[in-house]
C-alpha cells in the first residue's frame, strides 16, 4: 500500500518536473546551453502564480499560464548577459540565480501574513482553488482523486509536448536548432545568432516557471526554498530520457524527456522509502543518478543528453 | 563591386605579439570577376577574406560594397549580400538536422525567420529537384542529418547553401582543401558551373595552382599583405602552372622556407 501511494506521488511529481524537464530541454539539448538559472526561475514561477491567486484573485489556469512571463523575462536576462556583455554561459547563469533568490524573497513577502519570509504558506482554502483543489471536482459532481489529478496533469504535459514540438518545426525554431549547433551558419545567413540564445533561453525559463507554478498548485503551497537542486533534477530527467529512449526511433526526443522525468520522480520517491530519515537522501540521489549514466554509457557508449540526431553525428 | 582602401590590419595590438600583416593594402573586383587567390601561408589570403566577411575587423581603410561603406557592418549584416564556403565542410552546414532542413534554413535567407512551418509538400518537391541536379545520390538522402554525409557532399550541400538566394559576392575559403582529389574536381566543376549559372562575383583562395590557372577570369598572388601577381585576361589565358610555381618558389626561397 505504502508503495502505492509513493507511485501514485512519484507519477505525480514526474508530471510535474516534466514541463520543467522540457524547458531544460530547449536550453541544454537545443541550444547547447547548460542553464543555471533554472534554479532560481522554478521558485519564481511559483511565488507569481501564488501572487496572481491569492491577491489579484485569479483563476489557477490563467495564473499557472501566466506564470510563464516571468520566467520569459529572467531567461531573457540570462541571455543578455551572455550575449550582450560576454559573461560566460554558467556565470550569467548562476548571476541571474543569485539575484532571484532575493527576488522571490521580496515577493514572498507579499503575501506572508506575518512577514516571515522562508515560511511556508498554504492557500487551500474554500475560497481559492488550486488547478488540482477540490472545487473544479466538485462541481463537476466528483471527487478529487489521486489519478484524476495525473489526468490533468498529463493532459498539460501533453499540450506543452505539442506546443514545443510544433515550435521546433517553425523557421524560428529551425533557427533555434541551427544556433545550438553551428552559429556560424545563422550569422551567414544574415540573423543575429545572439537573438535566438536570448529568445530560446527566455522560452525554456518560461516553461520552468510554468512547472514552478504546477508544483505550487500540486502541493497546495509555495516554498521559497523549492528551487534547490533543480538544474540537476533536469538535467537528469534529460539525460535519462533521452539515453534510456534513444535507440527506439519512434519516440521523439520531447517524449523521452518526459519519461525521464517520469523515471526520475519515482526513484526519487522509492529511495524515501529506503531512507525514510531523509539524511542520505540527496547523496542517493547523486549516487542514482551516477550509476544510470554508467549503466547507460556501457550499453549506448553516450551519456550526454544530446539530440538524436546530434548524438548520432558525433558517433559517426 | 568590392572595394578595400588603404586597408592596415594589425594583430594584438599593444603586446610583445604584435604585428602588420596589411599595410595600406588596395585591393578591388570588379562585378562579374572570379578571382583565384594563391600565396604561401601567412600571406593573408584567408585574412583578406575574413575582412570582407566582417568576421575581423580593420586596424584601418574602409571596405566599400558597391559603393557603400560596410566597413562598420557586423558580419551577420554583410552576411546578407555575401555568401562563403569554409574549409571545413561541417561550417557551411547544420549537422544535426537533415537536408531538407538545411536547405529550408538557406532558402529563407534575406526574408524574417517567423513562426510558419518551415517545410511543406512544395517546397519538398523543389529540393528534391534541386539536390538531384548535383548527381550525388543526395535525393535518397533528405531526411538523414547532415552531419552523416561525407566530405565531399557536405561541402557539396554548402556550396547549394550560400548560392541559393541573391548575393553579390561569394568568398570562397580553400573550400576543396579537406576533400579527396576526386572529389575536389567535382566541387570544383560543381563551382564553377554554379558560378557561371547565377553569373557570381567570385573571389577563391586556393592553394592548388592549377585551380587557380584553369578557373576564374583573374589570378592574383599575395605575399605579406601584399598582391605580388594579378593577372587577367588575355595574360591570365597565357599563364600556365609552371609560371606560379616559378613565382612561388623564389618568393618561397627569400623567406627562408
Amino acid at each position: 500500500m505504502l508503495f502505492f501511494s509513493t507511485t501514485i506521488d512519484g507519477l505525480q511529481m514526474g508530471l510535474c518536473y516534466a514541463v520543467l524537464a522540457l524547458g531544460v530541454y530547449i536550453s541544454y539539448s537545443i541550444l547547447d546551453f547548460p542553464d543555471l538559472s533554472v534554479d532560481g526561475t522554478f521558485p519564481l514561477g511559483g511565488v507569481c502564480c501564488t501572487i496572481f491567486m491569492l491577491k489579484l484573485g485569479m483563476p489557477a489556469l490563467p495564473a499557472v499560464l501566466l506564470s510563464f512571463f516571468a520566467g520569459l523575462a529572467a531567461g531573457a536576462l540570462t541571455g543578455v548577459l551572455h550575449v550582450k556583455f560576454n559573461i560566460s554561459k554558467l556565470l550569467s547563469g548562476i548571476i541571474v540565480m543569485t539575484g532571484l533568490l532575493s527576488v522571490t524573497l521580496a515577493l514572498t513577502k507579499l503575501i506572508t501574513r506575518n512577514g516571515q519570509t522562508t515560511a511556508i504558506f498554504s492557500y487551500r482554502s474554500e475560497s481559492i482553488d488550486g488547478l488540482f483543489g477540490g472545487a473544479m471536482f466538485k462541481s463537476l459532481g466528483i471527487e478529487v482523486k489521486d489519478y484524476l489529478i495525473i489526468a490533468l496533469l498529463l493532459a498539460f504535459v501533453i499540450i506543452v509536448k505539442i506546443v514545443i514540438d510544433l515550435f521546433l518545426k517553425t523557421k524560428i525554431g529551425y533557427m533555434l536548432r541551427a544556433t545550438g549547433d553551428n552559429e556560424k551558419l545563422v550569422i551567414s545567413l544574415g540573423k543575429n545568432s545572439g537573438n535566438y540564445k536570448i529568445l530560446g533561453l527566455a522560452l525554456a525559463n518560461g516553461f520552468v516557471a510554468v512547472s514552478g507554478a504546477l508544483y505550487a498548485n500540486l502541493y497546495m503551497q509555495y516554498d521559497n526554498t523549492s528551487g534547490s537542486g533543480k538544474v540537476v533534477l533536469a538535467l537528469a530527467s534529460v539525460i535519462i530520457g533521452m539515453s534510456v529512449f534513444s535507440k527506439i526511433r519512434i519516440v521523439a526526443d520531447t517524449t523521452a524527456v518526459i519519461f525521464g522525468a517520469i523515471i526520475y520522480s519515482l526513484c526519487l520517491n522509492y529511495l524515501v522509502l529506503v531512507d525514510s530519515d531523509g539524511i542520505y537522501l540527496k547523496l542517493l540521489n547523486a549516487v542514482m543518478f551516477a550509476l544510470i549514466l554508467i549503466f547507460n554509457e556501457k550499453i549506448t557508449g553516450m551519456a550526454s543528453g544530446k539530440s538524436r540526431h546530434k548524438r548520432a553525428v558525433s558517433e559517426k | 563591386m568590392i572595394e578595400l582602401r588603404s586597408i592596415d590590419k594589425i594583430f594584438n595590438i599593444g603586446t610583445a605579439n604584435e604585428s602588420q600583416l596589411f599595410s595600406d593594402f588596395s585591393f578591388s573586383v570588379k562585378r562579374g570577376e572570379f578571382v583565384s587567390v594563391v600565396g604561401s601561408n601567412g600571406s593573408g589570403k584567408t585574412t583578406m577574406l575574413n575582412i570582407i566577411s566582417g568576421t575581423l575587423p580593420v586596424s584601418g581603410g574602409e571596405i566599400l560594397l558597391d559603393g557603400c561603406d560596410i566597413t562598420n557592418q557586423p558580419e551577420h549584416v554583410r552576411s546578407r549580400r555575401i555568401g562563403r564556403v569554409f574549409q571545413d565542410p561541417s561550417v557551411g552546414t547544420v549537422p544535426s538536422m537533415t537536408i531538407i532542413e538545411n536547405l529550408s534554413l538557406a532558402e529563407n535567407k534575406g526574408k524574417p525567420y517567423l513562426l510558419d512551418f518551415a517545410v511543406n509538400r512544395r517546397k519538398r518537391a523543389m529540393f528534391c529537384d534541386t539536390v538531384e541536379q548535383l548527381g550525388l545520390g543526395l535525393e535518397d538522402k533528405m531526411d538523414i542529418p547532415v552531419g552523416l554525409l561525407s566530405g565531399g557532399q557536405r561541402q557539396a550541400l554548402s556550396l547549394l547553401m550560400s548560392t541559393m538566394t541573391p548575393i553579390d559576392l561569394l568568398l570562397l575559403d580553400e573550400h576543396t582543401a579537406a576533400l579527396d582529389p576526386r572529389t575536389a574536381e567535382t566541387i570544383m566543376q560543381l563551382t564553377n558551373q554554379i558560378v557561371r549559372e547565377k553569373q557570381l562575383t567570385v573571389i577563391m583562395v586556393t592553394h592548388n595552382l592549377r585551380y587557380a590557372v584553369e578557373y576564374g577570369s583573374r589570378l592574383i598572388m599575395m605575399d605579406k599583405g601584399k598582391v605580388v601577381i594579378d593577372k587577367s585576361g588575355e595574360d591570365k589565358a597565357h599563364t600556365t602552372v609552371d609560371d606560379i610555381l616559378s613565382i612561388f618558389n623564389s618568393i618561397s626561397i627569400e623567406c627562408g622556407n
